[in-house]
């Protein structure tokens, strides 16, 4: 039955969507604004950074010209759009290879170290938070903000190497180097990247939960919980979870959003061919179509895990987006 | 036979080896069924904790009985454990919890709050229809619209019309509500009032209603059971004139009583607080006419049937 105030509330949802489209296009725009206008600001080119510095200035002039690097740069801009606009993203200049097949075979490494990362991480922090927040005990709580001070004292790089030299090397029980495309073969090398993140992730987000566990705790329906007598697995969601994790959510959104340019420190290190890496490769050698592409990629996905965090925390707490 | 007896009631929070610090002491009443007892007292007089040895949930307040004896129709629930209390909860005793704002779960509709109750009361009951039948009885105009809906996006009133729905799930023969209008605005709290004494009405349920505004339950209820420190001073049936002192300042400094232009009439001083209360009658610090006696032995139990008094003079007071 469609009433007065359903209706109200699916026009409010397609409005807020719309305005949400709205935005992440004017964010794309930016996007391509900046990352068009700070690689060229950067010192260095990439003709020479191909050709090398003792090119031929003939050859140098012609590849210019090719790469139609010789017009201003507004009038590269005003092209690179138009090319936006009709789905082409440009070429490599290093590797003469579509920049959109590039972003498409690299893309998939670094989502699948963030959704492993976003597997383990909740399966660890959850479960976590909850039994601490559930036990009063004066001592547990210190120990576990002592804990999680410590792990995020420590920088992942560091952590990375470690897991390398003693799972990779000591146990042998993850690989040290390749990567196999394709899911569940890709698992083998991505679990330990993973965890590594997760030495960062895991504290901030169980401690993020906890606090709101600890406060949600306090509150009186949780008494009118207790009162009807629900099961323990409808209480511990229901009760505690449910109306806890919203601002976890939104958190974790935004960490994931941040994750994707971070795992490049990640992916260098388990030499993974991720787009972060692809980025790296791009910088040096000037490669603007293919610079611009990832940085603009980025970007959505920044949004695009923003809203998503926004759905998910709205849909656990209807309170969460209603003011 | 009565309904609920409790005689002699102390609750306290055990300290370990220290002597538990008391907080209800030596609290008797007894309630008739569908009978509507008024439970008046300021902050700190131990009327909520009375109320929660009522639902088995001092244990999570850190307290317990420490002595005494609650009988709801031949059950014991002193000595309830944790196991038999899920089978009275509900079922024998509704709860309408202190705050309407955040007694309803946030993030669960109407609809399923009310059937977590209905199934907990009644399993196996057909649960739509005994929800719009619920929601009915609390007299919520168009229930199929506010089923789907969350708490936040009903007003107050509505939202403690919904708890009461809940409470009542279960058909209990004793339904006790905790400052149920606390922050609602008055005409408010007048509708959840002739909603509380409806139900009496019509389910024949008893009803225990807890507030610290003696004008409000003064029309609706039975009976009233004042309590002062702890302790239970007064057990006035409705109409009848209070003869304690300390129900006889309370009524008077009833704010609508107050004549324009004059000062309002206070009760001089403050409670004792818990853990510090003096011996004798602890409202004698605070007394126009306590005499030496009153400050002596322990605090003086009820005497009287219908109309119970603690006072030690009641033949002063006027």
């Amino acid at each position: 039955m469609a009433t007065d105030d359903q209706q109200a509330a699916r026009g409010a949802f397609l409005r807020r969507s719309l305005g949400r489209l709205a935005r992440a296009t004017g964010v794309a725009l930016w996007v391509m604004v900046i990352a068009f206008g700070l690689i060229r600001i950067a010192p260095g080119d990439p003709v020479i950074a191909l050709l090398g510095a003792e090119a031929p200035p003939a050859a140098i002039e012609k590849m210019r010209r090719d790469l139609r690097l010789d017009v201003d740069p507004a009038t590269q801009f005003v092209e690179y759009t138009w090319g936006m606009l009709h789905g082409r993203l440009g070429t490599s200049i290093e590797t003469r290879r579509d920049v959109a097949d590039i972003i498409a075979e690299s893309l998939p490494v670094t989502l699948g170290i963030i959704a492993v990362t976003l597997v383990l991480a909740l399966a660890m922090a959850v479960p976590l938070a909850l039994l601490i927040a559930t036990r009063r005990s004066p001592i547990v709580p210190y120990v576990f903000r002592a804990t999680t001070s410590v792990m995020l004292a420590i920088p992942t790089f560091f952590t990375a190497l470690i897991g390398l030299i003693l799972f990779g090397l000591h146990w042998r029980i993850a690989p040290i180097i390749g990567y196999e495309p394709g899911f569940p073969g890709n698992l083998r090398f991505l679990w330990l990247p993973a965890l590594v993140i997760c030495t960062h992730l895991v504290p901030v987000l169980s401690r993020v939960l906890h606090a709101s566990l600890v406060q949600t705790r306090g509150e009186e329906f949780v008494e009118t919980g207790i009162i009807r007598g629900v099961s323990r697995l409808r209480f511990a969601w229901f009760y505690l979870l449910k109306p806890s994790l919203a601002p976890s959510i939104v958190l974790l959104s935004y960490m994931v959003g941040v994750m994707i340019g971070s795992t490049v420190i990640i992916e260098t290190i388990f030499s993974l061919p991720g787009i972060g890496r692809s980025l790296v490769g791009a910088v040096i050698n000037r490669d603007y179509p293919l610079v611009q592409g990832i940085v603009l990629v980025f970007g959505l996905f920044v949004v695009a895990v923003s809203l998503a965090g926004d759905l998910l925390a709205n849909w656990l707490d209807p309170r969460v987006g209603a003011a | 036979m009565s309904l609920l007896d409790i005689a002699d009631l102390t609750i306290g929070i055990p300290r370990g080896r220290a002597t538990p610090l008391v907080i209800v002491e030596n609290a008797s009443l007894r309630l008739q069924p569908g009978e509507m007892l008024g439970l008046i007292g300021e902050s700190g007089s131990g009327k909520t904790m009375l109320c929660r040895s009522l639902i088995g949930t001092l244990r999570r307040r850190g307290a317990a009985i420490l002595s005494g004896r609650i009988t709801l129709a031949g059950t014991d629930l002193a000595h309830t454990d944790e196991h038999a209390w899920r089978d009275i909860r509900g079922r024998r005793v509704g709860y309408v919890p202190q705050s309407a704002l955040a007694g309803p779960n946030p993030v669960m509709t109407i609809a399923a709050q009310l059937r977590e109750a209905i199934l907990q009361g009644t399993p196996g009951t057909d649960v739509p229809a005994r929800a719009r039948e619920l929601l009915d009885l609390v007299q919520i105009r168009r229930p199929e619209r506010v089923l789907d809906q969350y708490p936040h996006q009903l007003s107050g009133g509505m939202r403690q019309r919904v708890m009461i729905a809940c409470a009542i799930a279960g058909t209990p023969e004793l339904l006790v509500a905790d400052e149920p209008t606390t922050g609602l605005d008055v005409t408010v709290q007048a509708g959840i009032m002739q909603l509380l004494r409806d139900i009496r009405a019509r389910l024949g349920t008893a009803i225990i209603l807890v507030s610290h505004d003696l004008a409000l339950v003064d029309d609706v209820c039975d009976r009233i059971l004042v309590m002062h420190a702890g302790a239970c001073v007064e057990s006035v049936p409705a109409n009848a004139a209070p003869r304690h002192p300390y129900t006889i300042a309370l009524n008077r400094s009833r704010i609508e009583l107050a004549e324009p232009g004059a000062p309002l009439l206070t009760i001089a001083g403050q409670p004792p607080s818990v853990g510090d209360w003096p011996p004798g009658c602890r409202f004698a610090a605070r007394c126009s006419i306590a005499q030496p006696d009153c400050g002596l032995g322990p605090h003086p139990p009820l005497r009287g049937e219908a109309h119970a008094n603690a006072c030690l003079h009641p033949e002063r007071a006027a």
